[in-house]
């Protein structure tokens, strides 16, 4: 016996949360890229894509978001501290790559100095992960040590049933049980089949990649160049990424009065880490592309033990030049360590 | 912080000493503060800058920096006025290590705008000669009206306990220029210093270090005893914003003190 969330209760659901202080976020499809927002009912979800367009980092570490506002008065320099918009919340059909994306920049942030605003709304967060059933070609969970029903950074799993008509309810978490608590007279016991995961074939070994790239002798392969040729260095693959995490610090106002920022950046532009004196120690596309694989599969293990990609595929799915992590890794999978 | 005093170092190159407001703030950084860290210094409205605290340790009622106006955050602090505030974060980063440089001769060299943060060693080692052994400094600019702190390389010339060998670049010299023409390592090179109980503290261009460490290694330097300080772009400074990394290792949170033997293990495409 399971306990089953049937899909018809879920509009009594969101009720519940809501009552409860929650705000219900999912998947939903929109005009543009279809991201995690927040819905109104059941109807609003989107569970039928692979994943939405954009990753739920958007949620934890927006685009871009105020860090403090100043004033500037005549003999002092007044700043006020922004603090993340209070409100707890229950993101509703995370894909499992997604929560797992959350739990690798945990090790970031929440790292030496911590960031405040990701692990208020890392703690204010209930994430519900649905296992996916369907995959596309850019999916690549399987081959980095994850599933399409992992549970890494979920603080609920749901297994949807064969009959597409509701999950399986695993609770992980605290923070997971309590907001199922809310629920907990929706959910029914059961013992309906569960649907087959998606079939994510490997597509590469990790590890025979990972000592490639961990070999000093291969930092100025000429693979580098050959494999980034076509970079245009628009840094999509970098702002889709759940894990991508690097940002920019600008101020917005004038010599009175402003607003100190926190930006996205991105490794692929030249500017970001060009020196005052003209010098640029990543000059060159393939420079900036092997920052970008070096920095997911060799340094940041190398500080955090977790590679920092999920597998959500993103960065092949929407690249413009049809690029991506699946294709750098296969062929370096192939290459000589 | 407020700015209480401010001079032209050479075109373009403007110190400014700085004083804390908060007296919290102010204690915080005399227990912090070792020579070799950095700071951000930063006007609201335009940003944040990265140089290193160009004061000593010794030195730690005030801060100062010194950096070339070249952006948007630089023209802004040279335009900021002696008793203007600026904002100040820091200090981050490592530092030289000066307590294991006792009884050993010390050898700095530097190039151009470099020497600020060789001069914070310098000034916290001379501030306690008698814990060091020979003190040799060698330091080149592209012109004689490039070489900064001019008036603190007439006291070392003055000094009898510090042997300063001072160069330009063929071309930079004036009419009435009195020391070296040449490049900064074909310099080191004649000067010889003997590399016996010697460290070596070496910070410039890209360009300069990458020769300067040639020529150490020529005159029978231990990559070991060289130590050097790496500046690369940062926003964050505290190991977050992901791009002042050379290769695994993070500026702003490993460096940017570091040995040759360190830098050795770096990918060199990467620096």
């Amino acid at each position: 016996m399971t306990r089953i969330l049937f899909s018809d209760k879920l509009d009594n659901c969101i009720a519940r949360w809501r009552a409860a202080g929650l705000t219900v976020f999912g998947p939903v499809k929109t005009d543009t890229l279809s991201s995690y927002a927040a819905i109104e009912q059941a109807s609003d979800f989107d569970f039928e894509s692979v994943l939405p367009d954009r990753s739920i980092k958007d949620l934890f570490f927006p685009q871009t978001e105020p860090m403090l506002r100043y004033t500037i008065k005549k003999r002092a320099i007044e700043t006020e501290d922004f603090t993340p918009p209070n409100g707890k919340r229950i993101i509703f059909g995370a894909r499992p790559c997604d929560a797992s994306g959350l739990a690798i920049d945990d090790s970031l942030f929440g790292w030496d100095y911590k960031d405040e605003y990701w692990i208020q709304r890392r703690n204010e967060s209930v994430i519900v992960s649905i296992a996916c059933t369907k995959a596309d070609d850019f999916c690549l969970c399987s081959s980095l040590n994850l599933a399409p029903d992992s549970s890494t950074g979920s603080d609920v799993l749901l297994r949807p049933l064969e009959n597409n008509n509701g999950w399986v309810v695993e609770e992980l978490t605290d923070r997971g049980r309590e907001a199922f608590l809310a629920i907990a007279e929706l959910l029914q016991d059961g013992s309906d089949p569960i649907a087959p995961i998606a079939d994510v074939p490997e597509k590469f070994d990790l590890d025979t990649c990972v000592a490639w790239l961990q070999n000093p002798e291969n930092f100025e392969s000429k693979f580098w160049k050959e494999i980034s040729m076509r970079c245009i260095g628009c840094g999509s693959c970098t702002y889709l990424c759940p894990t991508c995490h690097c940002f920019d610090i600008q101020d917005e106002g004038d010599t009175y009065s402003g607003i100190r920022r926190k930006n996205w950046d991105s490794c692929s532009f030249a500017l970001f880490t060009m020196h005052t004196s003209g010098h640029n120690p990543r000059a060159t596309q393939s420079a900036r592309w092997r920052q970008r694989i070096m920095h997911k599969f060799n340094y940041f293990p190398g500080t955090f033990s977790v590679n920092s990609c999920s597998g959500c595929g993103r960065c092949s799915r929407q690249c413009p030049v049809d690029m991506g992590i699946t294709e750098t890794l296969q062929k370096i999978s192939t290459l000589q360590p | 912080m407020k700015i209480v005093d401010r001079h032209d170092e050479a075109p373009g190159v403007r110190t400014m000493k700085l004083e804390f407001q908060d007296r919290a703030d102010h204690e915080l950084f005399k227990i912090t503060f070792r020579t070799g860290m950095f700071g951000l210094y930063g006007i609201y409205g335009e940003g944040e800058s990265t140089f290193c605290v160009a004061s000593p340790e010794t030195r730690k009622d005030y801060i100062e920096c010194t950096f070339r106006q070249s952006g948007r955050v630089t023209s802004a602090l040279a335009n900021a006025d002696v008793g203007d505030l600026i904002t100040f974060r820091g200090p981050y980063g490592n530092r030289f290590p000066i307590e294991d440089f006792y009884g050993k001769n010390l050898l700095f060299v530097s190039g151009g705008i470099a020497l600020p943060p060789t001069r914070s060693v310098i000034w916290s080692c001379l501030d306690q000669r008698e814990k060091f052994g020979r003190v040799t400094i060698v330091y080149g600019a592209r012109t004689v009206a490039d070489l900064v702190y001019k008036h603190e390389l007439d006291e070392w010339q003055m000094r009898d306990d510090v042997e300063l060998v001072l160069t330009v670049d063929p071309g930079g010299e004036s009419p009435d220029w009195k020391h070296k023409v040449g490049f900064v390592p074909t310099v080191l090179e004649e000067a010889a210093p003997s590399p016996d109980n010697c460290i070596a503290v070496i910070c410039g261009p890209p360009i300069m270090i990458k020769f300067t460490l040639i020529s150490l290694k020529k005159l029978g330097f231990d990559e070991k005893n060289v130590y050097t300080t790496l500046e690369n772009r940062m926003k964050c400074g505290v190991g977050k914003c992901g791009r002042c990394n050379v290769g695994s290792v993070y500026v702003c949170k490993e460096g940017p003190v570091f040995t040759a033997a360190e830098v050795a293990r770096m990918p060199a495409a990467d620096l």
